[in-house]
């Protein structure tokens, strides 16, 4: 409390503060006069003024879709979101509070672009949290170069790319897919099969993958894709039976993943040649946000990703979550109320401005890609968790992959084993 | 035929970017050392070092041939017009640079990235069609050459079939091409005919 009250009271000396333009007072959890009691009577009366002038409403859109093929990850970033809002809400050292504007698209990609643009031309907020595949941010992309606005993108995307309007907080591929593939090849073997939904995730997630194996001396025996909301992969189970890949890449969401998932366990199961010991499916876009739909069947499942459950990893920020969706959206927010405190008029800058700011000196955000970085742990799912296997300290987004790979010593990588 | 994109060496590749202080430069060199390059502005003319550059950007709406240190139409590295004004004028005049690839002016949020990926695609598919036809102009150049060699072998009592594939057996054990091969039999005055024709 001392060091929120010194803080306080030299806001309220320094003039830039004097000119704040106030919209609405924040709720208060305790009374001021709880605070003013502390203070000399000479002061208290300037101070309770400030503190509360210095309560700035910062409207911040999120742009979810609640319902559609691929709502669990959305839930699950929604809920991060606004953990966080309610984190910073609550915080007596955060000079701001979080007023959400939710838009919901539904899952219909040609929504996202209008519906973003509806947040950043009939509220004040600059900022929106949102997008779950990499279509519907691309398509949201224009509308924030016009508006100057900036989206907070929370999920493991493909790369290749670096907008000047967008912070991603989740990972991109040389923090996901190459790691994993690093790990899977001299573990399981060369010889692999990729699907994907037919769209620019799955694409280019198997194009990295194919480049990889062949680098690798290995193969690709098979690639195939389902239009998204599709649950017709008999001929992918077919296809997989018929050429025994070490191991299946899957760049499916949604519904058609989750079918997937329950189909090549059912294979295992009929024939242990496809049990997930010997032949597993390996994803990079798979947490414990999607694991209730799919049941036992993900049993076995590789995934990789930044933060799993209990995986003890260096995730930045406070709090626990329940996968790495929510990770990355609660990153996202928190990052944006460290990024706006105390700085009045911070919120309407561009995301190029912002990071010119002071605040983003220490920001894990990198300053010329705008990703974030990020640690790798490879883990199993198993009972509804995933156990992590291997765990790769923090490194920076490189969505180009134009950066050497980082050499990494096997041995000292095996922290975590189970 | 099909190429795969060359994406990997990217990372520490210098950028060039022939053009006057705007704010498309700050956006373009936003977007190259986003992508992990090395930019460099010059304006207006390029400097000697860019002859080491691996990308050059060009104004082609303020831009002149002179200011290029190469040959008009023969840049020496992958060449992107920066077009503001698409008047056919202008165009042509890229063109004739020799421009490999183009973005449009005022440059945004995108587009650098792609234009890298076309230009030096395009730049080795011009350099390996330059090469396949200097071949070929040789082979064609070295008729008389292999004329000559194949009579000069035959008036030693061979058939013209026998003298071909004598000459064909030579080029190989020498492990040179068969236009070399019919040159060494001939002798060095078998240049002079060949500049004749």
């Amino acid at each position: 409390m001392a060091t929120y009250l010194s803080t306080a009271l030299d806001a309220t000396l320094s003039p830039a503060h004097g000119d704040i333009i106030i919209w609405h007072y924040r709720q208060l959890a305790f009374t001021p006069h709880d605070l003013i009691g502390t203070l000399q009577p000479q002061v208290s009366g300037a101070f309770f003024v400030s503190w509360v002038h210095m309560m700035r409403r910062i409207e911040l859109g999120l742009l979810y879709s609640r319902s559609g093929d691929y709502s669990l990850i959305s839930e699950a970033c929604r809920s991060g979101s606004l953990g966080a809002v309610a984190l910073v809400n609550a915080d007596p050292d955060i000079d701001l509070t979080f007023v959400p504007v939710e838009r919901d698209p539904g899952g219909d990609v040609d929504l996202y672009a209008p519906l973003c643009d509806e947040i950043l031309r009939q509220t004040s907020a600059r900022h929106v949290i949102g997008c779950v595949t990499s279509w519907s941010r691309k398509e949201v992309i224009p509308t924030l170069e016009a508006s100057g606005g900036t989206l907070w993108y929370a999920v493991p995307y493909e790369g290749f790319e670096a907008s000047d309007h967008v912070v991603y907080t989740h990972a991109c591929p040389n923090q996901h897919l190459l790691p994993l593939l690093e790990w899977a090849l001299p573990t399981y073997g060369r010889r692999a099969f990729l699907t994907g939904s037919n769209y620019i995730w799955g694409w280019e997630m198997n194009r990295l993958a194919r480049g990889a194996l062949t680098g690798a001396g290995g193969q690709v025996l098979g690639e195939r894709y389902l239009p998204i909301g599709s649950v017709d992969i008999d001929r992918i189970i077919e296809e997989i039976e018929a050429t025994e890949p070490d191991f299946v890449l899957n760049s499916l969401i949604g519904r058609s993943s989750y079918q997937f998932l329950r189909a090549y366990h059912d294979l295992g199961k009929r024939d242990r040649r496809f049990l997930p010991q010997t032949r597993p499916v390996l994803s990079c876009n798979m947490t414990e946000c999607e694991l209730p739909a799919i049941g036992s069947a993900a049993d076995g499942l590789i995934a990789a990703g930044p933060y799993f459950q209990g995986g003890g990893t260096d995730w930045h920020g406070p709090g626990t979550f329940g996968s790495s969706h929510e990770a990355a959206a609660f990153t996202a927010v928190w990052e944006l109320a460290r990024l706006l405190a105390h700085r009045p008029g911070s919120e309407v800058l561009s995301l190029s401005n912002l990071m010119r700011t002071d605040a983003a000196k220490g920001s894990r955000i990198d300053h010329q890609t705008h990703h974030t970085a990020l640690p790798t742990l490879i883990a199993r799912a198993n009972a509804g968790r995933f156990e992590v296997i291997q765990a790769h300290e923090a490194i920076a987004g490189d969505p180009y992959l134009t950066h050497p790979r980082p050499a990494r010593d096997i041995r000292a990588a095996l922290r975590v084993v189970s | 035929m099909r190429r795969g994109v060359r994406i990997q060496n990217l990372g520490g590749a210098l950028a060039v970017l022939l053009h006057r202080p705007h704010p498309t430069v700050q956006a373009l060199t936003r977007q190259l050392e986003a992508i992990g390059l090395n930019v460099a502005i010059a304006w207006p003319e390029l400097p000697p070092t860019s002859l080491a550059a691996d990308f050059v950007f060009f104004d082609a709406d303020m831009g002149h041939s002179a200011q290029f240190p190469w040959p008009e139409g023969e840049p020496p590295v992958p060449l992107i017009a920066l077009i503001g004004s698409e008047a056919p004028g202008r165009i042509e005049w890229s063109l004739l640079a020799g421009a490999h690839a183009q973005l449009l002016k005022p440059v945004g949020d995108s587009g650098a990235y792609s234009a890298l990926l076309i230009a030096r695609a395009a730049f080795d598919a011009q350099h390996a069609m330059q090469a396949k036809i200097e071949d070929l102009q040789n082979r064609v150049n070295a008729r008389m050459t292999v004329v000559k060699a194949v009579m000069r072998l035959a008036a030693r009592g061979k058939s013209e079939a026998e003298a071909y594939a004598q000459l064909r057996h030579m080029a190989m054990a020498w492990r040179i091409s068969f236009e070399e091969a019919a040159e060494r039999i001939v002798g060095p005055d078998a240049s002079d005919e060949r500049d004749a024709q």
